[in-house]
């Protein structure tokens, strides 16, 4: 799942370092519009739904934030 | 009569000394702490002997950034905002254009400022109060001086700087303060950086009407619940948004879990508002006042307002509206001429919210700011806009493009041929075209060459402001051409 959100980042932002950026909304790395096209590939990619409630930095300040927060709704889908 | 904005400071901090004017998350400054402030730093200024260049600040997103500019204005300078986390490339091209007298930091800048002197804000504001010199300063000013320095998008990747004076200002701010009904219980939430022209509303609104700003911060914009929740502990009732905040809110779904409860007048400005966007806006907040603004830097901010009246409809297009108080607005023909009633022509601006050109740029300024040509018998400076417009016969002005290349992106003008030089820069890149989906709000660049598609990013990074470089960018083999040679657009738009 991992590897599937790193090729989604990095074809969003070729210029960004996801391995180690830890603040990518915090620091403002990534634009509100990169915010949208990122929830409307991941809703895609993995069948959820990311609600307004779940946008913030402690959701997406790194990859791996990321990746936690799809396993969780994915997890929930599958309930 | 007023000609010089402090005479708005001044009378603020003498009848509400101690009422907030600005907030930000850290900290926030009073009227009077404001007044202060501003006029220690301008003669901390003021001592340093006086030339006309400007004063550059490159400071953060807080109060005492605000302080700054006021601080300037004092000390007869003209202040000239620079966003310093834009890439360093693009600093250097504005401050060499700029060849400013200082500049005013709140940390030691990385780049080199040739001939500048960094004067570091923490240095200089516990300066002692000149106040003859302050005076002495103020009577030597008139309201045609030089305020501000804002910096927008210009083509062949030169940055234009609008040079706007104290007049053009106050005639704005005193036009939509009237407009949008702000009194002194108003709180207002700012959304644009500090240096760009729409914060003017944010910064120069309380100290007319007596009212306050909350700076939100840019990161709040990616998550409306954060926002929402900022916005209804701070009591906002008013904002003067780019449309794209707006839209931005609307597409992350921000009103299915909370809304702005307090907010009362909602305006927004810089592209054109989707029906369907504003429909969620009015449907979430029934009872609040929404206005569309139209109009570029140089005729300070906007020049003309439609009140919205009705709810619309999910495919409306909304129009301009009518002229804001004192400015004059037209349209001229391909060739100059009067264009007939209904018909479409370049929309042109007169009156006081006029800039005073592009700073030491003869050049463009001579190619905009120019006599009008219906005008023969007296001097009557007009600033063609470059933007396609029509009057319906209910007095209304619509908007319908541009003359040129210039797209609207994120609430900014923005020159498609800037991102070109950009991507030309880079090694290996032959031939660079961009195009703008304004349906998706995305930039677009295809390109020809060796280079590898990470590498045109990073440089383009290297030279343009964030919300400038494209998100989808697409090698191609050659890019298509039209029988004339030059690179098919269209073809290109065409193209997923």
């Amino acid at each position: 799942m991992r590897e599937k959100v790193m090729e989604i980042l990095t074809d969003l932002r070729p210029d960004v370092e996801f391995e180690t950026e830890k603040a990518l909304v915090s620091d403002n790395v990534l634009e509100s519009f990169d915010i949208i096209e990122l929830i409307s590939r991941l809703n895609n990619e993995f069948d959820i739904e990311i609600s307004p409630k779940e946008l913030t930095a402690v959701n997406f300040d790194s990859a791996d934030a990321i990746t936690g927060l799809v396993e969780r709704l994915v997890a929930e889908e599958e309930e | 009569m007023e000609k010089n904005v402090l005479e708005w400071l001044e009378r603020a901090a003498d009848k509400y000394p101690d009422r907030v004017v600005y907030e930000d998350t850290e900290e926030s400054i009073t009227f009077r702490e404001l007044l202060l402030e501003a006029e220690r730093i301008g003669s901390a200024l003021a001592v340093r002997g006086l030339s006309e260049r400007p004063v550059a600040v490159m400071m953060g997103r807080g109060v005492h950034t605000i302080a700054a500019y006021l601080g300037i204005v004092y000390s007869g300078h003209a202040y000239a905002p620079i966003d310093r986390t834009q890439p360093s490339t693009r600093i250097e091209k504005i401050l060499k254009l700029l060849n400013p007298e200082a500049v005013l930091c709140d940390e030691a800048p990385e780049i080199s400022v040739d001939g500048a002197e960094i004067l570091l804000y923490d240095e200089i504001k516990e300066h002692e109060i000149l106040q003859e010199e302050l005076e002495r300063i103020r009577h030597e000013a008139t309201d045609i001086s030089p305020l501000y320095i804002i910096f927008t998008s210009g083509s062949s990747g030169r940055p234009k700087g609008v040079i706007t004076a104290h007049h053009a200002l106050m005639n704005y701010i005193r036009a939509y303060a009237g407009m949008m009904e702000i009194d002194s219980s108003d709180i207002l939430c700012s959304q644009s950086p500090l240096d760009y022209i729409a914060a003017i509303r944010d910064i120069y609104v309380p100290l007319l009407k007596g009212c306050r700003t909350f700076l939100s911060p840019k990161e709040y914009f990616m998550q409306p619940g954060v926002l929402f929740g900022m916005m209804n502990e701070k009591r906002i009732t008013c904002i003067g948004w780019s449309t794209s905040a707006l839209s931005v809110l609307s597409r992350l779904g921000a009103f299915r879990e909370g809304k702005p409860e307090y907010l009362k007048k909602v305006c927004f400005s810089g592209s054109v508002m989707p029906g369907r966007v504003l429909r969620e806006w009015q449907e979430a907040l029934p009872e609040a006042l929404f206005v569309n603004q139209y109009g570029p830097t140089e005729v300070t901010a906007s020049c003309t307002y439609y009140r919205i009246d009705h709810r619309v409809e999910d495919t409306e297009s909304i129009p301009a509206g009518v002229p804001y108080d004192n400015y004059k607005v037209f349209l001229l023909s391909d060739d100059g001429g009067r264009v007939s009633p209904g018909d479409t022509g370049e929309i042109c601006v007169a009156g006081s919210g006029l800039a005073l050109g592009y700073y030491n740029d003869e050049e463009r300024t001579k190619a905009a700011f120019v006599q009008n040509p219906l005008n023969k018998v007296y001097n009557e400076m007009i600033y063609r806009t470059g933007d396609m417009g029509s009057f319906r016969q209910d007095g209304m002005l619509e908007f319908h493009g541009r003359r040129d290349r210039q797209i609207k992106h994120m609430g900014h003008r923005v020159e498609l041929d800037e991102i070109e030089c950009a991507a030309m820069a880079a090694e290996g890149v032959a031939e660079a075209a961009a195009v703008y989906d304004p349906v998706n709000e995305t930039i677009r660049l295809f390109y020809s060459g060796e280079a590898v598609l990470k590498d045109v990013v990073v440089e383009m990074r290297r030279s343009l402001p964030g919300f400038m470089v494209p998100r989808k960018v697409k090698k191609l083999d050659m890019l298509p051409r039209l029988a004339n040679g030059k690179t098919d657009l269209e073809k290109l738009k065409g193209l997923t």
